[in-house]
């Protein structure tokens, strides 16, 4: 595969051009928003809870900016989509990066995380949990609330 | 004002309970001073003014004038700024559909280097209504032939995004 069609491999422009859980949720149980400052990327985040009150029923986002941001969030919409709510607010970053499955510059990188930074922010809002340390210093970067 | 550097060539008197510093600039100039850069931009300077800052003015109002052609002839693709010849060698432009952070990137990995981003103006890219643009610049070493590449870079872009 040439550098191209590994960075923008088929995947990444598909879930770039038809977002998968695209849309702000009503009702929903968490939410948070991020912006990446560097590159104008934002994304809003929404999230509803299952009867129990911990698993993901429904997650829905909606945002613009690069392809890798875009995507990356469309891809982690149907990542966590089932999973326990305490599950995925401790969900280590290279499990969506192996979902995304392209070498990334530290800059690219950013683009890539940032909407798991701002669903990991929405939940432990929701759950009053404090933001795990490592992600301080992002969250402060990303202008995550 | 006190120097906060120490060094060389910026006193006037040393004692063991005071210290006199030398004369503006010296003073704020403490160590060696940098000759090898002072010749080499006395040596660019004279590389510049035997090709001639006329012809380098000229040569760039020529290549954004092409760039402005070529890029007009693109569907989806925006400038902006002043006509070619009110302009330094410098065109900032938008692909519909794509951010600029793709665009540099798909246009970096077949050699040409733009600038993409808010280029330190995040209020005229509020005004513009953009998140950020891409911006290729030119000098007296650009040659109509990278603009072609240049142009022929944004068609990937488009054909690689569907747009």
């Amino acid at each position: 595969m040439s550098d191209l069609d590994q960075l923008y491999r088929e995947v990444i422009l598909d879930h770039y051009k038809n977002p998968r859980g695209h849309g702000v949720l009503e009702d929903a149980d968490a939410t948070a928003e991020g912006q990446n400052p560097l590159c104008g990327d934002e994304v809003t985040i929404s999230v509803r809870f299952g009867p129990d009150g911990e698993t993901i029923d429904e997650v829905g986002f909606e945002g613009r900016g690069c392809a890798i941001s875009q995507a990356a969030t469309s891809m982690l919409t149907e990542m966590v989509k089932g999973r326990k709510a305490s599950e995925v607010a401790v969900l280590p970053k290279d499990e969506l990066l192996q979902e995304i499955g392209i070498p990334l510059t530290p800059i690219r990188l950013k683009c890539a995380i940032l909407g798991l930074g701002v669903l990991k922010v929405a939940l432990h809002r929701a759950k009053g949990t404090p933001l795990p340390e490592e992600w301080q210093g992002l969250a402060n970067e990303l202008e995550l609330s | 004002m006190d120097p906060f550097l120490t060094g060389g060539h910026m006193i006037r008197k040393v004692r063991a309970d005071e210290t006199t510093w030398g004369e503006l600039p010296h003073k704020f100039e403490a160590g060696t001073a940098p000759m090898a850069e002072a010749v080499g931009l006395g040596a660019a300077i004279d590389y510049l003014e035997a090709v001639g800052i006329e012809s380098i003015e000229q040569h760039e109002h020529e290549l954004v004038a092409y760039a402005l052609d070529k890029l007009a002839d693109i569907p989806g693709v925006t400038t902006w700024g002043p006509p070619a010849d009110k302009r330094a060698g410098i065109v900032s432009f938008d692909v519909a559909g794509v951010h600029p952070h793709d665009v540099a990137q798909i246009l970096d990995l077949d050699g040409i280097a733009i600038r993409a981003g808010h280029h330190c103006c995040q209020p005229l890219m509020t005004r513009l209504g953009v998140a950020a643009t891409n911006r290729a610049s030119f000098y007296l070493y650009t040659v109509p032939e990278e603009i072609d590449r240049l142009t022929a870079g944004i068609l990937r872009v488009k054909e690689t995004f569907g747009v």
